[in-house]
């Protein structure tokens, strides 16, 4: 257990969390919390595309929440750090789409294997080395290109909803310019609500039910593995994890346990495959939302991730009618808010990508995670990364840091800690 | 300094791959609205003609009297705006229309408004709105490696080994390997191709409420916001100190001519600009302006086999030409990117501006590129414009900012 890092600890946690809870926090956690509630969208679209039953669905969904809110609750708080869990949306698809094809068990028992692949790769502690191979404008180049769509989405209700969209994004601006105290997002969503009440939204579609998560045993196939254990696998530890991280890091948490994130997942899949779940890792659209700078004060963000995690927990059993109330918004609601707590992120992101060194590979990570292609069903966050420093250390190999003198001392001091 | 002595095979290439993507991609909208308005091949040949004398004459022009690469076109959201107007529309009140616009082209160069509206874009911001402008290029060299990976990667690793061992003829050897990719992968057959000179067939104008409505201003607006202002954009970004009003006045002038002929408004391009204004074209960017020459030279021979040309061009695989736009465009976003990035003062309104222009957003008939610029400056304007008292905390932080540097 060497490689897992150590945190600040949970006994306090409780006592702390009361302590640092602030405004911005407060309401950077509800907006990411939001945020995963609206994910259950995704999921829910992802199981209706590939034909599988209502209950199953909502179940996935369910269990999404109440799974990952645990873990959720408990790594921010142990390590102090705005490192909200959900799941993996490319994973969500996939696992969506071979259910049909090997069955629910067997993909489940595939779910299975992968946590348990990305456990050990968390408790040996190649982490950090993958980390150290694939360089920070590289990963951040495939985060922005993953979040990129975030914020092409936001611009879009401007087609169709020009009104409500410009008011909501004109309020952002404003509120971030002039209202210091404010964080500008609770004002966006008070004045998109706001809007949405005055213009008559119908909310009698809400309907309440109450559903708790189910035990299931999994099953193991060879083909489950290859179609859906393998890319998933690769998916938590060369993607996920990294972006999550990356994104931690880019915000300024250099000390962002990379080992400790990745067998915590790895772990948290395996439980996840015993209830009807695909995995448990690092949020990168979430962290983006806990770690920027609309959370606030810097060594307090890790509350939001907190946040999440009760609002995950709390909304479970109710999601049914969460989701209907979801459903009551209009789209390009959910779209435009997601779009604003990103838009500093993405900033950020992108201003990492293109300062400078290893211009190619950053360059290709962006365009190649943008592009969403998919290769031997593996999605394009993985050769993002792969082809993006495969092609930086073709074309650019001086900007790598084992390439200098230095590459020994780092190494020392990196294995000391 | 004689044409001769700055004339470069990478610029000459420039200039070619240029006019091949113009004839292999905007075209073909042209087409469709050539086949909405139900015209004849041997019309259909003289609109190409006209379109491509327009480019070659303010070209070969304004490249040689200015020394920088002018890169002209055709309007490309104007003819996107044509494919829905026919059959509505005849084709003499279309030529009546062209010539309005051409005049208010015209009028608003010689008017001088058009170099103090591009004066007010900070930056970053234009930087942005040409990145994402660019930025479908670079992404469908990617979607290209789904659909045929062959090819993707065969011209994908061969941008890679020229970029590194010769940069100065990449962009030639990348055209001459992926012709040779897509016979050999694709099977791209030229047979059908025959050469024939073209004939120009005049049109009597019409001048009707209609039409001026429909077509002559938001064709003159689409073009001045959809060509001319990222046109100038990227001359100004590559670093010429080039003014729009002689641009704006000569390429109104020689549209009048050719809307006779069925030519649409002659404009500034803008994606293919970037090709030439860059390294791509030449190490030293007083030399580049043979690329705008040569494009203008590549564009007359493609006026005079305007039917044979255009019917090889476009029997090049789509795919091939994608990548090979994608390809050659990269660097040219890379740079705008990283120039957008660089100005950390408004870098937030700056990603606005390239999110909005990337979305292909489009309303009121304006596209995206319009809507990023217009976003972005009123992000801008909220966000970051430092009014009376924060105007000194700005010059203290931006001091401190480049004393960092």
């Amino acid at each position: 257990m060497k490689h897992i890092e150590k945190g600040a600890g949970l006994a306090t946690a409780p006592r702390d969390f009361i302590r640092d809870l602030n405004a911005d926090n407060l309401s950077a956690g509800v907006v990411a919390g939001i945020f995963g509630l609206s994910a259950g969208v995704i999921h829910i679209s992802a199981g209706t595309a590939a034909g599988l039953p209502q209950e199953f669905t909502l179940l996935w969904v369910i269990s999404y929440l109440m799974i990952n809110g645990l873990f959720g609750l408990f790594l921010p708080a142990y390590y102090r750090l705005p490192l909200p869990i959900a799941n993996s949306i490319p994973g969500a698809l996939l696992f969506a789409a071979v259910i049909p094809l090997v069955g629910l068990n067997e993909a489940l028992g595939a779910t299975l294997i992968a946590g348990a692949i990305a456990l050990v790769v968390g408790l040996a502690g190649w982490m950090s080395l993958v980390m150290r191979l694939i360089p920070m404008p590289i990963v951040m180049g495939m985060v922005a290109g993953v979040l990129l769509k975030f914020g092409t989405n936001m611009v879009m209700p401007l087609q169709n909803a020009l009104l409500p969209a410009s008011v909501m994004i004109l309020s952002f601006f404003f509120a971030a310019r002039y209202l210091r105290r404010v964080p500008p997002l609770v004002v966006t969503l008070l004045v998109g609500v706001g809007y949405m009440a005055f213009s008559g939204a119908d909310f009698s579609s809400v309907t309440l039910s109450f559903k708790l998560p189910e035990f299931i045993m999994p099953t193991f196939t060879l083909e489950a593995f290859l179609a859906y254990g393998l890319p998933l696998a690769l998916i938590l530890v060369g993607m996920e994890t990294p972006a999550g991280v990356g994104l931690v890091k880019g915000m300024g948490y250099k000390s962002a346990p990379a080992n400790a994130i990745t067998a915590l997942g790895g772990f948290g899949t395996m439980v996840s495959a015993f209830f009807n779940l695909h995995s448990t890792c690092i949020a990168a659209p979430m962290t983006g939302i806990c770690s920027g700078p609309e959370a606030g004060s810097h060594d307090k963000r890790w509350v939001a991730a907190v946040i999440v995690g009760i609002i995950f927990i709390t909304a479970a059993p109710f999601y049914g009618f969460v989701f209907s109330l979801i459903e009551a918004m209009p789209s390009y609601f959910i779209a435009i808010i997601a779009g604003l707590a990103l838009l500093r992120v993405i900033s950020s992101a992108m201003h990492m990508t293109f300062s400078g060194k290893h211009e190619v590979g950053a360059m290709f990570s962006f365009l190649i995670a943008v592009s969403g292609i998919q290769i031997f069903g593996i999605g394009s966050s993985f050769w993002a990364l792969v082809l993006g420093a495969g092609l930086s250390m073709l074309v650019e190999f001086r900007d790598f840091d084992f390439s200098r003198k230095s590459a020994p001392s780092r190494e020392a001091a990196a294995s000391a800690r | 300094m004689s044409l001769r002595q700055d004339a470069s095979l990478s610029a000459v290439t420039a200039g070619f791959v240029a006019v091949l993507i113009s004839y292999a991609g905007p075209l073909a909208i042209f087409f469709q609205a050539a086949q909405s308005a139900e015209i004849s091949t041997q019309m259909m040949s003289s609109w190409v003609w006209a379109i491509s004398i327009g480019a070659a004459v303010s070209g070969i022009g304004l490249s040689l009297w200015l020394k920088v690469p002018v890169i002209t076109a055709w309007s490309a959201p104007g003819t996107a705006l044509l494919v829905t107007l026919f059959p509505g529309l005849s084709l003499n009140e279309a030529v009546g229309a062209y010539l309005s616009a051409a005049l208010i082209v015209f009028a608003v160069g010689v008017s001088g408004t058009f170099d103090r509206l591009i004066a007010l874009i900070p930056p970053g911001i234009a930087a942005a709105m040409m990145a994402g402008i660019l930025f479908q290029f670079g992404i469908g060299v990617f979607t290209s490696l789904e659909n045929s990976p062959a090819l993707a990667m065969g011209m994908l690793t061969a941008y890679l080994v020229f970029k590194r061992l010769f940069p100065r003829y990449f962009l030639a050897l990348l055209l001459l390997a992926g012709i040779v990719l897509t016979v050999l992968l694709e099977g791209a057959s030229l047979a059908g191709v025959s050469w024939q000179l073209a004939s120009p067939e005049p049109i009597r104008p019409e001048w009707t409420l209609h039409a001026t409505l429909s077509l002559a201003l938001p064709l003159a607006l689409v073009s001045l916001t959809g060509q001319f202002l990222p046109g100038m954009t990227i001359l100004r970004g590559a670093g010429y100190d080039a003014q729009a009003r002689p641009i704006l006045t000569i390429t109104g002038l020689v549209s009048l001519p050719m809307a006779l002929f069925g030519g649409i408004t002659t404009v500034v391009a803008a994606i293919t600009a970037a090709l030439c204004t860059g390294k791509a074209a030449h190490p030293d960017p007083g030399k580049r302006y043979v690329a705008g020459v040569a494009n203008g030279v590549f564009y007359l021979l493609g006026a005079l086999f305007s039917g044979s040309i255009v019917l090889l061009f476009t029997s090049l695989p789509v795919t091939f030409v994608a990548l090979l736009a994608g390809l050659a465009l990269i660097s040219a976003i890379t740079s705008n990117l990283s120039a957008a990035a660089a100005e950390k003062g408004h870098l937030e309104a700056s990603v606005i501006t390239f999110l909005a222009t990337a979305s292909g957003v489009s309303l009121f008939g304006l596209g995206s590129a319009f809507w990023g610029v217009t976003i972005g400056c009123a992000a801008y304007l909220i966000l970051h414009r430092p009014w009376r008292v924060e105007k000194e905390l700005t010059r203290q932080r931006q001091a401190a900012g480049t004393a960092r540097h």
